[in-house]
């Protein structure tokens, strides 16, 4: 006995107390949670660092050029002999006798949000540091942001407004009345807007009817219709005398399509008399709108020659020189000026000329110490429209707590705004909206039956192999890539039953047989489901007589059912009469296209097994004995289930209901075939009759970070806004499954049992 | 021994039931009773009559069959697949097993009390009156009188009469186990059947729960399903002594613990075999 223990205590191992595990299991779950960390961090970091308003800088380079945006960040690259070539000759040099002998050498650059597209084709730029005439970059009080509906941020300096303005007020104050009454304007015009809108569905209409009546009658009215039309434009006014007038034109026809030419032209009048009001209107309108407009000045340089002055004149001197007006043509005589120089590098200035009251003309200097001449730049001009304007800021000039303020005005936009230009800016309220109701239309769908499926299998079904192969494709189905149910979604919900909503079994791509076929096969499936009826009726009456016949009996009636069913399902796409509900609008399609309520149907086809399999677990765990406490009061199956299953079981089936609209609400794939699109202002839920859109395409928060990261013109524009949607895709799913932590934990607390 | 080793090589003998308990008035008579899983038999042609108004005690090794004989009186049964059975029960002259019976009216003059004590997930009063509202009975004042009257039987009202909107999860396990023999009596049943009510509870709340059947007792036919030799004896009138699905020994519990018939049934009564 005391051999063996020492023998043991010889052979002793570490690994066989298992500790060295600790650090394999305990390194893995470290590695776990850093990976997790470091996307939170990075999402948190960049979705909140966007909309964070920054320092606007300008910066002189080595070779004469100027950069300027605003500083978003420093980052490192490797600076080789190859990347020599793309840099100027002075700043080749620096970086030559940075790099020595070595062929490479870690640098940095400056990451500058630039901004004025349409002068400088870029957003964004990289400026290396050796290329930099100056550590210290110039911050220039007086520069505007102004984020505008169109071509993205624009930086300058203001030097001219299109209306007089109160001496009283700063020229911010004057730009931001100025952008009140546009918005009133716009506001106005966009009511017109609507209005003509409302005209054209009028006329729509009108022609819609026009073509139902074609349709019923079989007849061709297109001629007849063109010509009511033409005739129409004739008119002025809708008077009882005209009816003589259009006769001639529609004489040839019935009288269902008389009137609905009538209709058509007493419309046509109407709408065209309505529109030339509005559209009178709207030149008015856009012609106040085009009044108010500011003249920036960008920088971006234009030379205009070149002066003699020394370095030590132009930092001095106060006034403005002689040989300098003609030069930029300025109002007035040059004494009228003041001068302000600001140093950018050694030998680049930033020179503002003021004349009292007036906006200040910047002027860019290069001075050339050997020869006491500089040339002189000009910034570039570029005249914006008031009602352009989104939001005017000073970034330089902006608190904290200012910053804070133009934060937060941005992430109140961002949630609650419409997007503008593309999606790349502005807000994402309609791919929330989207997201929201379509995961409210999907949960409604998927509910009941992934319940009710569940509850026959766990309630009803007897265990068997084909019950136990049921289940298991269940769960395998949870795990199909979701882009197959995008394919199933397209191809059955939008083309097969969308197609037959729209335009009957033809367009669902069902051959329909002739009328006679049809109607004898509705017979013999009517006497099928009658047998299958009468079976079922005659072995529900037997339940209790547990006879071989009775069995096959009640087999063959469930046989005839499916049957019947089947039938169904070929007389609905055979149907000759039924020509669809929409077929007046074709070739538009109105649901077989990809749309709000086939999104929701297959997102809970996606999440069906989710639903079924955490209802099934749920019902699971339900103890027995409460079934057999139920049954012994005298209960049946459906009270039992109802009154005692169902309330038991009831946090988990919530919970893993709100897991699956968890992961529907971040699906993305099946969304970009089966709905989903990246810009549109209609919303699937709003004021408008009926209130909800079904047959109406929709913005999706997951759906809108691919598409702006993946597939907008200017995907470098577009990534701060696709790190804010994926933040707030990540805080919509978080959110669902903290409630379903929640809703779990309340409801547990009410079955909360002392035992014992 | 004879006996039990005949049972145990499968052959059939003869149940050795007591006058006194054959001439009494019977609410429950089961008759050749026999019961199959699949297979296998797990009750072997049973005849005993469960008087009207007294307590019948079933006693025996684990596996001999009360449980199962327990649960066939209200066709619990009913809910294993695999249950095939021969004979007949007859409650009050009703035949419990006739194919044209309606099993939740049958279960309906039952009350059942089950080993572990399971209250439903909801209120003190709602657990009570649960065989009533299966019903359809919606009147306030009837629920809470029958509320009331059950507790009372149940030994319960003073406890909880000023907490009946509490989950009856709430309770401690006596309570519960008097909750659910409350919701038993709740239906007014004719039998109750108790299957082990006190294995599960402590000595305290086990002679609480002893104490009340022995108040139900005369109100109600009980047949008690127990372990425990002492309980049996105290608050039985009959015992019935099984073993592997057959019945023994049946007679007057006084003469069952004090002077059996068989020396089988006074060596597991008194505790040498079993």
């Amino acid at each position: 006995m005391s051999q063996t223990l020492q023998r043991s205590r010889g052979n002793h191992r570490v690994a066989a107390q298992g500790e060295p595990m600790i650090w394999l299991t305990g390194g893995m779950f470290a590695i776990a949670c850093l990976m997790i960390l470091c996307l939170l961090g990075f999402v948190l970091y960049q979705g909140l660092a966007t909309l964070w308003p920054r320092n606007y800088l300008l910066v002189g380079m080595l070779d004469g050029e100027l950069a300027a945006g605003e500083y978003l960040e420093r980052r490192s690259y490797v600076l080789s002999q190859q990347n020599l070539k793309d840099l100027g000759p002075k700043s080749r040099a620096e970086a030559e006798g940075l790099l020595g002998q070595q062929s490479e050498v870690t640098s940095h650059q400056w990451y500058l949000r630039t901004g004025n597209y349409e002068v400088t084709n870029r957003h964004f730029q990289f400026v290396p540091e050796v290329s930099m005439a100056s550590d210290a970059p110039l911050y220039p009080p007086d520069i505007w942001l102004l984020e505008r509906r169109q071509w993205g941020n624009l930086y300058g300096f203001p030097k001219r407004f299109s209306w007089d303005i109160d001496s009283r007020t700063t020229s911010m104050q004057a730009v931001h009345e100025a952008m009140k009454e546009t918005a009133k304007i716009s506001h106005r015009m966009e009511a017109a807007k609507r209005e003509l809108e409302h005209l054209d569905r009028r006329l729509a209409n009108a022609r819609l009817s026009v073509r139902q009546v074609e349709l019923s009658e079989d007849s061709d009215l297109q001629k007849v219709t063109e010509d009511v039309l033409a005739a129409a434009m004739n008119e002025t006014s809708v008077d009882p005398s005209m009816e003589s007038r259009f006769l001639p034109v529609i004489q040839s026809v019935s009288q269902r399509a008389k009137d609905a030419l009538m209709h058509l032209a007493r419309e046509a009048i109407e709408v065209q008399a309505e529109q030339v009001h509005i559209n009178e209107e709207l030149a008015t309108l856009e012609q106040e709108i085009q009044s108010r407009s500011i003249v920036m000045q960008l920088p971006v340089l234009d030379s205009i020659g070149s002066i003699s002055v020394s370095k030590n004149a132009l930092t001095s001197s106060k006034t403005c020189p002689e040989e300098l007006h003609p030069l930029l043509g300025l109002e007035g005589i040059p004494s009228d000026y003041t001068m302000r120089a600001a140093a950018i590098a050694e030998h680049q200035f930033l020179v503002a000329l003021q004349r009292s009251e007036t906006q200040p003309t910047y002027v860019w200097f290069h001075t050339d110490p050997a020869s006491d001449t500089a040339t002189v730049y000009g910034l570039r001009e570029h005249t914006v429209l008031v009602a352009d304007i989104v939001r005017l800021i000073a970034p330089n000039q902006l608190s904290f707590l200012g910053k804070l303020g133009v934060y937060a005005d941005r992430w109140t936009e961002f949630l609650f705004g419409q997007p503008r230009e593309a999606g790349v800016e502005g807000g994402v309220f309609p791919a929330i909206w989207g997201t929201i109701v379509m995961t409210l239309i999907m949960s409604m769908v998927v509910m009941p039956f992934g319940v009710l499926a569940a509850l026959y299998m766990r309630e009803y079904a007897r265990g068997g192999w084909l019950l136990s192969a049921i289940r298991i494709s269940i769960n395998n189905l949870a795990g199909v890539p979701s882009i197959v149910y995008g394919v199933f979604g397209l191809s059955f919900f939008c083309y097969t039953i969308g197609g037959y909503i729209d335009g009957g079994p033809v367009k669902a791509g069902f051959t329909p047989w002739p009328e006679a076929t049809w109607f004898s096969a509705l017979a013999l499936f009517a006497i099928v489901g009658l047998i299958a009826f009468t079976l079922s009726f005659l072995t529900g009456q037997n339940a209790e007589k547990n006879s071989f016949w009775l069995r096959w009996l009640s087999l063959g009636s469930g046989l005839l059912w499916i049957a019947t069913l089947v039938g169904v399902v070929i007389l609905l796409i055979k149907i000759p009469m039924f020509r669809g509900f929409y077929e007046a609008q074709l070739p538009n399609p109105t649901f077989g296209k990809g749309c709000l309520l086939w999104a929701a149907c297959t997102l809970a086809l996606l999440t069906l097994p989710v639903v079924i399999v955490a209802t099934e677990e749920a019902l699971a765990a339900v103890p027995n004995s409460l079934r057999e406490g139920s049954y012994a009061c005298g209960a049946g199956k459906w009270q039992t289930i109802e009154r005692i299953v169902l309330p038991y079981a009831r946090p988990g089936i919530i919970t893993g209901f709100i897991l699956a609209m968890a992961r529907g609400a971040g699906e993305v794939a099946p969304m970009m075939l089966v709905g989903a699109i990246p810009l549109t202002t209609d919303l699937p839920l709003d004021l408008e009759f009926p209130f909800l859109h079904g047959s109406r395409s929709f913005m999706h928060l997951g759906f809108q970070i691919y598409a702006l990261g993946f597939q907008s013109q200017n995907s470098e524009a577009a990534k701060p806004m696709v790190f804010t949607a994926t933040l707030l895709l990540l805080t919509i799913v978080t959110l669902l499954n903290l409630t379903a932590i929640w809703l779990r934990a309340r409801l547990r607390k009410r079955f909360q049992s002392s035992q014992f | 021994m004879n006996r039990l080793k005949a049972i145990a090589d499968g052959q059939d003998i003869e149940s050795v039931v007591h006058e006194e308990v054959m001439s009494c008035d019977p609410v429950l008579s089961i008759q050749n009773f026999s019961l199959y899983y699949g297979r296998k038999q797990a009750l072997h042609s049973i005849t005993m009559p469960i008087a009207k108004g007294l307590v019948t005690a079933l006693v025996g090794p684990s596996g001999c069959g009360k449980s199962t004989l327990l649960r066939s009186v209200n066709r619990m049964n009913d809910l294993i697949d695999s249950v095939s059975i021969e004979g007949d029960m007859l409650l009050g002259g009703d035949s419990i097993f006739s194919p044209g019976l309606d099993v939740i009216q049958l279960r309906k003059r039952m009350g059942m009390v089950f080993q572990k004590p399971n209250p439903f997930p909801m209120s003190i009063f709602e657990n009570v009156v649960y065989p009533l509202r299966i019903d359809g009975e919606r009147n306030k004042s009837t629920l809470m009188q029958v509320c009331e009257q059950s507790l009372r039987g149940a030994a319960l009202w003073d406890e909880v009469k000023d907490r009946l909107g509490e989950s009856g999860l709430s309770l401690s396990g006596g309570q519960q186990q008097r909750l659910c023999i409350a919701r038993a009596i709740a239906s007014d049943p004719e039998v109750l059947l108790l299957d082990e009510p006190c294995s599960a509870l402590d000595p305290i709340a086990t002679s609480k729960i002893e104490d009340l059947i022995e108040k139900l007792k005369g109100d109600y036919s009980i047949l008690i399903v127990t372990h425990n030799m002492q309980q049996a004896s105290r608050i039985s009138d009959h015992t019935a002594f099984m073993y592997l699905g057959r019945l023994v020994e049946m007679g007057p519990t006084s003469t069952i613990f004090t002077r059996p018939r068989l020396r089988e049934t006074e060596d597991y009564i008194t505790g040498r075999f079993g």
